[in-house]
């Protein structure tokens, strides 16, 4: 029944005919190993046409949804980091398998008549799997993918004349974004894949119309015969699954393929990488001056490339074992120089500080991303990945803090050497509060604000003791829990405001300064509003209008706080910097255990 | 075993071997979604619709069910999943209200009311009920599905519904997990 099946499809489709050549071709001097270069590159292309073919069933191609489709894939999916990990180091393999592959080729002269066509079609190949490595690189919209296709794009966009155009061509306009990751998502699953397998038909076609390039030496007659199947194969096979055995080695030790923080266009300090075996090219690039970036780019690499493509011809013209000798001494030298600069490179970077700084950072966004969008609280937002760091406290909220507050401002003792304005670590909180009726006057609170001398005049008459200061500070703390829509009555009508012990002791100690309205008097001093002090609704009028009533209007313009308005900081970095303040952001369980473990 | 056969045994098994350190990881990851959810969106939580003196007695009324939805990666907050039909019944009727689920048991298509109000219709196959849920022709498998509805202590009670979702084509009310 099956065999009379299996006649009945090899009556019309020819299968077991097609598969019995290979049975039938005889490989002179037998099977070798040194010609399983190209099978293995083959056969791990399939695997990276297939582990590719598996992720298009789950990544989404645009700037907002790449890089969530990815870290889905990565860290969700069922054996998604293994497929997507295969990928990875996979096209890291095809890079060494096409050296070998070439350098196997290059070695048996395979350039010459009758293969001309085939070394021209082979080079085609080669270029088409560069292409492939670097149209795939971005396709995570990450950091890395993010910046390293910025650079190689502009630097296709150095070339002369045509240059620029190419360039908006290919990355979809002047801007990077939606256009860009459809377009290179288009090149790596369609258009090249398909320019990949017309090529290499004919790469295979051509390789079993002339046979292998065997070497000059003496077959001996009475070797056994060997085929292509099983000898050649088996080898084949051999070679691929010790590749693939790597492979499959690295993936489990990397546990998968990287992904940096999602792409930030307005990063300032991401140090960009390409790819180890792109690390020649751009160390070499450091030895170009800018404005002649295009040579070591493009002319250079371009003038090998139709070097390469020209040993056909140069055979014919030119004593054919002299160009065979110098092309290889060519790639010798070639191979030697890229791995030298490769070498450089790695070595200078591991002797830059500044680079190292620069990775830990990327490091810890990347830890800080994968935290927040597999946290349960927070998730990937809808407006895309890019909103992951841009709405999160601890990344967005620290950036603003830094820049639009340490310049006065400390934080936890960080800041400026020369702050002049209290540190603003726990801010709102109660050990804040005890700190500063402890020593008004420390640097760490007014110290070095001579406007706000009240406090300091104030512990110097009152004779609160420790207990008394606890509770004022306890109640104090409370108000920045105060809701939103709260009036001052209101808040006094809930429970627990009244009742507190500190209560009282505010209203004598504080009140005779900070007026509530319908709670304390005020009056003895100038003094700002502490209704709901510390909470959202309060910083929000202290960055935006310091000088009002309620606040520091009292103050003149030049002694006080300066007011950051929505030009300058906008509605989301002020919620960001608020929440961060207040402490208010998701931390992996881990860290918070440890920072409640340190507290006293 | 000879040397050739030895090769040709050896294809074979690495040959397999090689696709199948492939191809089963891909298996699993195509078969993810059959991964039980742990994730929101889906659960059978109840859900506050409406206060009963929103509704009239025997008009049936379309409430949406918002909700935290993920959908893969991303995190929608409030995001519409669905919606309910809530006839309020004649005072001393138990339930006070009855929900259905809008999604019709046939092919799980939004189901509307019927274009003379006397009950429900679904645009895509003509499903069509009545205004308790019993089918007024062959089309639907079953009646329309029934939600549970609790009315809180309240004053004006508030009408509580657990949205669920039901197998379509079954014949049976099957809830989806």
């Amino acid at each position: 029944m099956c065999k009379s099946l299996a006649n009945w499809l090899d009556d019309r489709a020819g299968l077991r005919s097609g598969l019995r050549s290979f049975e039938e071709e005889t490989i002179p001097g037998g099977a070798r190993w040194r010609y399983v270069s190209g099978s293995a590159l083959a056969s791990i292309f399939l695997i990276q046409a297939f582990t590719g073919l598996m992720m298009m069933t789950a990544y989404s191609p645009s700037s907002s949804t790449a890089w969530g489709s990815v870290f889905y894939i990565e860290h969700e999916m069922w054996m998604g980091w293994f497929i997507r990990g295969l990928h990875h180091f996979g096209a890291q393999t095809l890079m060494v398998l096409l050296l070998l592959h070439f350098l196997q080729v290059l070695w048996a002269g395979a350039y010459r008549a009758p293969r001309e066509l085939n070394w021209w079609i082979g080079l085609g190949l080669a270029g088409l799997i560069l292409a492939f490595g670097h149209t795939g690189y971005q396709l995570p919209w990450d950091q890395k993918g993010y910046w390293s296709t910025k650079v190689v794009t502009n630097i296709m966009g150095g070339a002369p004349v045509a240059g620029p155009y190419v360039k908006t061509v290919v990355v979809g306009g002047s801007e990077y974004g939606n256009q860009t990751v459809t377009r290179f998502y288009g090149l790596h699953v369609g258009i090249l894949p398909v320019l990949m397998f017309l090529g290499l038909a004919a790469h295979f076609a051509l390789r079993r119309r002339h046979g292998f390039t065997t070497p000059d030496v003496e077959v001996d007659p009475d070797a056994p015969r060997e085929t292509y199947w099983p000898d050649q194969t088996y080898r084949n096979l051999l070679a691929v699954t010790a590749i693939l055995g790597v492979m499959i080695a690295l993936v489990i030790h990397h546990g998968g393929a990287p992904l940096d923080a999602p792409a930030d266009p307005s990063s300032s300090d991401y140090p960009a990488r390409p790819e180890w075996f792109f690390r020649f090219l751009f160390q070499m690039l450091k030895y170009f001056p800018g404005r002649l970036e295009w040579v070591g780019s493009i002319a250079i690499p371009g003038a090998l490339f139709l070097t390469l493509a020209s040993l056909p011809i140069l055979d014919k013209i030119a004593p054919s074992k002299l160009v065979h000798f110098l092309a290889r001494a060519l790639v010798f030298t070639l191979v030697g120089g890229a791995g030298y600069l490769t070498l450089q490179s790695f070595q200078e970077d591991a002797a830059n500080p500044k680079f190292q700084e620069a990775r830990l950072k990327a490091d810890q966004a990347r830890e800080r991303a994968l935290f927040l969008a597999s946290s349960p609280k927070v998730g990937v937002p809808p407006e895309g990945a890019g909103y992951l760091m841009r709405l999160d406290p601890l990344t967005r909220g620290r950036a603003v803090l830094e820049k639009n507050c340490l310049v006065c401002h400390r934080f936890g003792g960080e800041g400026d050497e020369k702050w002049s304005a209290a540190d603003l670590k726990d801010f709102g909180t109660k050990a804040w509060v005890r700190g500063l009726l402890e020593k008004p006057d420390s640097d760490d609170y007014f110290g070095r604000t001579p406007e706000c001398d009240g406090m300091v005049e104030w512990k110097q008459s009152s004779k609160l003791n420790a207990e008394q200061l606890d509770q004022v500070a306890d109640f104090v703390a409370s108000f920045a829990k105060i809701p939103e829509d709260f009036t001052v009555d209101e808040w006094l009508d809930s429970p627990g405001v009244i009742e507190h012990p500190g209560n009282e002791l505010f209203q004598k100690e504080c009140g005779t300064c900070h007026l509530i309205e319908g709670y304390t008097e005020g009056g003895l001093r100038d003094a700002p509003n502490l209704f709901a002090w510390g909470s959202p609704q309060w910083l929000t009028r202290m960055i935006r209008r310091p000088s009002s009533p309620v606040l520091y209007g009292y103050l003149e313009d030049d002694q006080r706080m300066p007011a950051s308005p929505r030009d300058e900081m906008t509605d989301n970095d002020l919620k960001t910097v608020i929440r961060y303040l207040m402490n208010d952001y998701p931390r992996p369980a881990v860290a918070e255990a440890k920072e409640a473990a340190e507290r006293p | 075993m000879n040397r050739r056969d030895f090769h040709r045994f050896g294809s074979v098994v690495l040959g397999s071997l090689v696709k199948l350190a492939v191809a089963a990881p891909a298996v699993a990851f195509l078969l993810t979604p059959l991964r039980k959810s742990k994730k929101s969106g889906t659960g059978s939580d109840l859900e506050r619709l409406a206060n009963l003196s929103q509704l009239e007695v025997g008009v049936p009324k379309s409430f949406a069910i918002v909700r935290d939805l993920t959908d893969a990666w991303v995190k929608y907050p409030k995001e519409p999943v669905g919606s309910v039909w809530l006839v309020r019944q004649p005072d001393g009727v138990d339930p006070p209200v009855i929900a259905f689920t809008a999604e019709c048991p046939h092919l799980g298509c939004a189901i509307n009311l019927s274009p003379n109000g006397t009950g429900f219709f679904c645009p895509c196959h003509s499903s069509a009920f009545d205004c308790e849920g019993k089918p007024k022709n062959h089309v639907p498998p079953r009646p329309m599905d029934r939600l549970e509805v609790q009315l809180t202590d309240d004053d004006d009670p508030h009408v509580v519904v657990r949205f669920q979702r039901f197998q379509p084509l079954a014949e049976e009310k099957i809830p989806l997990v």
